[in-house]
């Protein structure tokens, strides 16, 4: 068996390459896509417990379950906020879209 | 009072309720029937609350008319008796609630001719009498504090949108001052409540818990600070000259004559009632700050030259009278602060009724500008000198029965204070003696020939107010006996 | 007598109707006001007779008054607490109940013709009706809270009368300083009242007395309370340093001035300190208090009458110094004395007032400049008035001079010496300035033709009541002697009705006294015949002479000056420096600045929204971050 170290690594560089998308990129797309790759993260933590610690109890899976609707609904969200945005100011970048500061 | 006399109790509160409610249901273009609805209201307030002081027994239990409906009990932590629509009143209350009845009925007339949204003034405008009456009556706590909120919160749109002069500086202030004493009394009752572990807010059974001494200090001055602000306590009182200044009339009557007093209400009902021992140990306190407001009302209010802004501050003066016969922790200045609270409340309605009425036509209210109105507007005069009369204490009026009770009250605690107390009261004459010989007498400033005297709904008004003034200024044993019994009897900690 | 409520009572339901209904009523009601003070008059003679009658049981007993109990006003704590209306009647209140009714009752008459088409004329017989009343409630009160209730009214019904013509801006400020300046005094009164109450625990009077001569109250403690006591009535009766209200009092109407300025409402103070005189007697350091005071304003008030030009205003500072003689009586603890003075006092003083009325009436101008030569066109208001300056003056025979003689004699006898010189000197000044008075106004020629012409005498119904004054005050003094009381139905003279130390005292004629005296008042005439008797230019020599002088008394010892200066400097402005506290420290440092600093903070701390999704998520990541350390630090 693949030990648990193994995923929790993968999981983390998944997570940490997430967050620096979301953290560096201006692109809208791409930070959508970044919280995508930290939320699959998520997901597979989840499953890896799962799998190791109780074979029988299934809510690590349920979960990861929950993440992946959740996932679709906010992306369905997101892309039509996106393509707002994209129409009113013909871009995807989200530092054009600064008007809610002071 | 009998048992079924809870539901006169709960009638008046709930009658200004229901009031507003209809006036909901009216378009506003119908004004006679918003003027026919207030009018039979009005007076149903002045009715009710004459049975329920009339009908208040002296001799008999502390709360008469006492009666619970469950709110909310049994939940989470509150208890067999958690929340409770609880009325009853002691005879503090029901004198309380006669003023409140005196003062709505010349409140609704004079507004009759606001032409701005009527008939939405009128819905604040009894939402917030429902807020002071059921204070007034409520011995539940957490009803007592809903209340306490609902008589405050219609003041800032009453101020704002219908006031005068700089309404939104003085409607902003006004709220954030007072809700910032609201935060204090909020904190005080749910400590209460959690110190006693009773599982209820119902006060009566929580004035029999016995509070901690420690805890007792600690809360009351939060209590005496949260509600003072609402009694223009010094140094707390700045709300008090600007918010009465651009409040239009009706609210300022409302609201210097009534709404000031449930703050002194709410240190007699939370603070001394609840908190006896804590009382005590802050009395001098409060004598002290009373009479420092006492004598700072009246000098600033030497230097004031707008009317309103002198009567507020004439307020501050006299709810530092309050203060004053509160700390002295004998029953003579304590019935003299309940006697103070009602005429100070009959007498600065008269006051602001009759600078309304003159405002609304000459839209000035600076006294220099002022000179022989007797001659233009001879009843005002008149009426105007009956409430000066009564403000600076002169026998036979209301404010004399007042004040000599705190002066000798004072005197039994403090000589000196007393003294001094004396000689505001001299004051106060100079600052209003001032104003009737500049604005009143002398030569007729021909610049207001224009004025009209006051309508017949305002003067039937200050007949009202006025009638009140000489009658307890002549005739003061049903209050004073209904007062005195209640306190004497019941309030721990004060004696004879 | 138990129903010696009434009295009040009738002028005060008369203030109500005349009030409320007065100008439904034919003439305003004035016939009503006569009508009813005609009537508390007739009672007042049942109730002197009534008096007589226990008088005659109880020879010469002091406490022969009736004290009776009407209804508590206020009880707290069942009996703990209590203001009673109550009344009570002795010598004293016998005293001030005909003077009051009979001096009201002869300046009602009088205003019929005074006020005859005056504007307001029905109020203002409401007016004087409210005062009658008050002034009646305070002579029969029994306690001292019911007192200072009646006090207050007079001094309510006095603001309203002087502020008469409020057209007049002078007026309403005169109006406006007698009532501010009585009020001082007030404070004091009403602080000596609530300390006997704290003392003994009651308001009644008779029981207050005794608690003080039983020594229940402590020495130094009762002196303080009967100082403050004693400001209340120095406020009242116009006393050094309260006095300064009084002739500025005179712009209310003439009649007005007779009845409440000279003969009734200013008296109160005296009678205030006769009627608690026992409790004064215990402590000396207050009676001496009231005797200097007393003897102070006598004399000051007769220089300034010298001087004064306004013949309202001289007779003011003449009642200044008369009210100063009965202090200065009480002063030695001469109850009689100061009550009989009172008595003579009260006619001669309405009697002149009511004559300057005519004159003022005849001929619109009060300033004595413009007067001169007027006993050919007034005779009957001439005669009147130089009798009520002869009595004024202490002529004997006439009233004045047989009650001033009783003080100089009982100061003489118990005070010190040179008081007693002081006094005698006053004496003679009061001579002076009176025919000063009356050689300007009805005799020499007339300086202002137009004035002159213009003047002529006054109907009947004014000259009836000066006719009968003029009779009281020729021979009210008399009734000093114990065969003139025993005639009129008296136990004797005066001295033996109003009775002080339980002695009484029967009047004799010290003829070397009385001699004395009398030359001092007939030196007194002389010296203003030489002065003002027809040759002008002696009058502006006595001027000239001490310029400063005469400067310091027309300019009333620069009071009114230090007190308008006290007022402006140091009333205003602790009231500027107080209103400039609450406005910038209370105001705009405390509340304003507080809104201001949160806004403020608001303003730097707003730049951390910067809009952008980046620095909100790195916020959130932060967040994260530090709570899992938290987390994992605590497990």
């Amino acid at each position: 068996m693949i030990p648990l170290e193994n995923f929790l690594i993968l999981a983390g560089i998944l997570f940490a390459t997430g967050l620096y998308g979301v953290l560096a990129r201006r692109s809208a797309i791409l930070i959508l896509m970044s919280v995508e790759l930290m939320l699959a993260a998520v997901s597979i933590n989840f499953i890896a417990f799962a799998a190791y610690l109780d074979g029988e109890a299934f809510s690590g899976l349920i979960f990861a379950l929950f993440v992946i609707t959740v996932a679709a609904a906010e992306v369905g969200l997101a892309l039509g906020i996106v393509l707002r945005l994209f129409r009113e100011r013909r871009t995807s970048y989200v530092d054009a879209a600064d008007t809610l500061k002071w | 009072m009998v048992e079924n006399d809870a539901f006169a109790l709960l009638a008046v509160f709930l009658i200004p309720l229901g009031t507003a409610v209809l006036l909901m249901l009216v378009p506003s273009k119908e004004r006679s029937l918003i003027i026919a609805l207030t009018a039979a209201s009005s007076l149903a307030m002045f009715a009710i609350s004459l049975y329920v002081f009339l009908t208040y027994d002296f001799g008999g239990d502390q709360f008469q008319g006492v009666k619970a409906w469950d709110y909310m009990s049994n939940v989470g932590l509150l208890g067999d008796e958690g929340i409770q629509l609880k009325v009853g009143v002691d005879g503090i209350a029901a004198a309380m609630v006669l003023l409140t009845g005196i003062v709505i009925v010349p409140g609704t007339w004079v507004s009759w001719k606001i032409q701005n949204r009527m008939k939405d003034f009128f819905i604040l405008l009894y939402i917030l009498t429902a807020g002071v009456f059921g204070t007034f009556v409520m011995l539940d706590m957490f009803m007592w504090f809903l209340l306490y909120e609902t008589a405050l919160l219609p003041m800032y749109l009453l101020i704002a949108v219908w006031g005068s002069t700089r309404k939104e500086y003085g409607a902003m202030k006004l709220m954030m001052m007072l809700l910032a004493g609201s935060i204090l009394i909020f904190t005080a009752i749910f400590a209460i409540y959690a110190e006693a572990g009773l599982g209820t807010f119902d006060m009566v059974d929580l004035y029999d818990v016995g509070f901690d001494e420690d805890f007792q200090k600690l809360y009351f001055p939060m209590v005496a600070v949260g509600c003072g602000i609402l009694a223009a306590m010094f140094p707390f009182h700045s709300w008090s000259p600007d918010g009465h200044a651009s409040a239009p009339t009706a609210v300022s009557m409302l609201h210097a004559g009534v709404l000031m007093k449930l703050g002194a209400f709410g240190i007699i009902r939370l603070g001394f009632q609840m908190m006896p021992e804590g009382g005590a140990f802050w009395a001098p306190a409060l004598m002290l700050v009373g009479i420092t407001a006492a004598l700072y009302g009246a000098i600033s209010a030497l230097r004031q030259t707008d009317m309103k802004l002198m009567t507020g501050f004439s307020s501050v003066s006299h709810m530092g009278y309050v203060m004053l016969g509160l700390g002295t922790m004998n029953v003579i200045g304590w019935t003299g602060a309940v006697l103070q609270m009602f005429a100070h409340g009959v007498m600065t309605a008269l006051f602001f009724l009759l600078i309304g009425a003159m405002y609304d036509q000459s839209h000035n209210r600076d006294i220099p500008n002022f000179s022989g109105m007797a001659k233009q507007m001879p009843i005002w005069t008149v009426f105007f000198v009956i409430a000066g009369l009564a403000s600076l204490g002169l026998p036979g009026m209301s404010g004399f029965v007042a004040e000599v009770h705190i002066f000798i009250g004072t005197f039994r605690v403090y000589p000196v204070i007393g003294g001094l107390a004396v000689l505001t009261a001299a004051i106060t004459a100079t600052y209003l003696l001032r104003m009737f010989s500049q604005a009143f007498f002398g030569e007729f400033n021909p610049r207001w020939s224009e004025l009209k005297e006051i309508t017949i709904a305002e003067r039937a008004g200050a007949t009202v107010l006025a009638g009140t003034i000489l009658f307890l200024g002549l005739w003061p044993s049903p209050w004073v006996d209904r007062i005195s019994t209640t306190i004497a009897q019941t309030i721990p900690g004060v004696t004879l | 007598m138990e129903e010696v409520w009434i009295l009040p009572a009738i002028p005060f339901v008369v203030f109500l109707v005349l009030g409320l209904l007065g100008r439904f009523l034919p003439r305003n009601g004035d016939g009503l006001a006569v009508l009813g003070m005609a009537a508390v008059v007739v009672l007042v003679g049942f109730v002197l007779a009534d008096f007589q009658g226990s008088f005659v049981d109880d020879l010469f007993h002091p406490a022969a008054g009736a004290n009776t109990y009407a209804f508590d006003w206020i009880n707290i704590g069942d009996g703990f607490f209590i203001i009673e209306f109550s009344t009570y009647v002795d010598a004293v209140t016998m005293v001030m109940l005909p003077v009051v009714s009979f001096v009201a009752l002869m300046v009602l008459v009088y205003s019929i013709g005074y006020m005859r088409g005056e504007q307001r004329y029905g109020w203002y017989f409401s007016a004087l009706s409210l005062f009658v009343a008050a002034m009646l409630l305070l002579v029969v009160s029994g306690n001292l809270l019911q007192l200072y209730l009646a006090w207050e009214g007079v001094g309510l019904a006095s603001y309203l009368l002087i502020g008469f013509y409020w057209e007049r801006q002078s007026a309403a400020e005169a109006a406006k300083k007698a009532f501010i300046t009585t009020r001082i005094g007030d404070v004091g009164l009403l602080i000596g009242i609530i300390l006997l109450w704290r003392a003994t625990g009651t308001f009644d009077i008779q029981d207050i007395i005794h608690a003080a001569e039983s020594g229940g109250i402590g020495e130094t403690y009762l002196t303080v309370a009967m100082i403050f006591l004693f400001a209340g009535a120095a406020g009242k009766s116009a006393q050094f340093p309260l006095h300064v209200w009084l002739p500025d009092a005179m712009e209310g109407p003439t009649p007005v001035s007779a009845l409440i300025h000279a003969a009734t409402m200013v008296v109160a103070g005296v009678y205030l300190v006769a009627r608690m005189l026992p409790v004064y007697n215990e402590v000396l350091i207050a009676r001496d208090i009231v005797l200097y005071t007393g003897l102070l304003t006598a004399f000051m008030a007769a220089t300034m009458g010298l001087v004064a030009t306004d013949i309202k205003r001289v007779l003011a500072f003449s009642t200044i110094s008369q009210l100063g003689f009965m202090f200065v009586a009480l002063g030695v603890g001469a109850l009689t004395a100061a009550m009989f003075h009172l008595l003579t006092h009260a006619f001669f003083k309405s009697l002149l007032f009511l004559g300057s009325g005519s004159v003022i009436h005849a001929t619109e101008q009060q300033e004595v400049g413009h007067l001169g030569g007027l006993r050919k066109k007034m005779p009957i208001t001439a005669i009147t008035f130089t009798i009520g300056s002869l009595a004024l003056a202490g002529i004997p025979i006439f009233a004045g001079f047989w009650s001033k003689d009783e003080i100089l004699h009982d100061l003489q006898k118990d005070g010190p010496l040179w008081a007693y010189g002081v006094l005698a000197a006053t004496a003679g000044l009061t001579a002076i300035y009176t025919t000063r008075l009356v050689l300007l106004t009805f005799f020499g020629e007339p300086k202002d033709q137009h004035a002159y012409d213009h003047a002529h005498e006054s109907p009947p119904i004014m000259t009836a009541p000066l006719a009968i004054l003029a009779t009281l005050a020729t021979v009210s003094g008399l009734i000093a002697f114990k065969g003139v009381g025993e005639t009129l139905g008296f136990v004797g003279g005066i001295g033996e009705f109003v009775v002080a130390h339980g002695e009484p005292h029967i009047f004799e004629i010290d003829w070397v006294f009385a001699g004395s005296a009398t030359a001092t008042a007939v030196a007194g005439i002389v010296i203003g015949f030489m002065y003002w008797g027809g040759d002008a230019r002696r009058s502006i020599a006595a001027r000239n002479w001490a310029p400063e002088l005469h400067q310091l008394f027309a300019r009333r010892y620069y009071m009114d000056e230090l007190y308008q200066a006290f007022i402006n400097n140091v009333v205003l402005g602790a009231a500027r420096v107080v209103a400039w506290f609450d406005k910038r420290v209370v105001n705009e440092t405390g509340v304003d600045g507080g809104t201001q600093l949160i806004g403020f903070l608001g303003h730097r701390l707003k730049f951390l929204q910067t809009g952008r999704i980046p620095n909100y998520a790195l916020g959130m990541a932060l967040g994260v971050a530090a709570l899992a350390i938290v987390a994992i630090g605590t497990t």
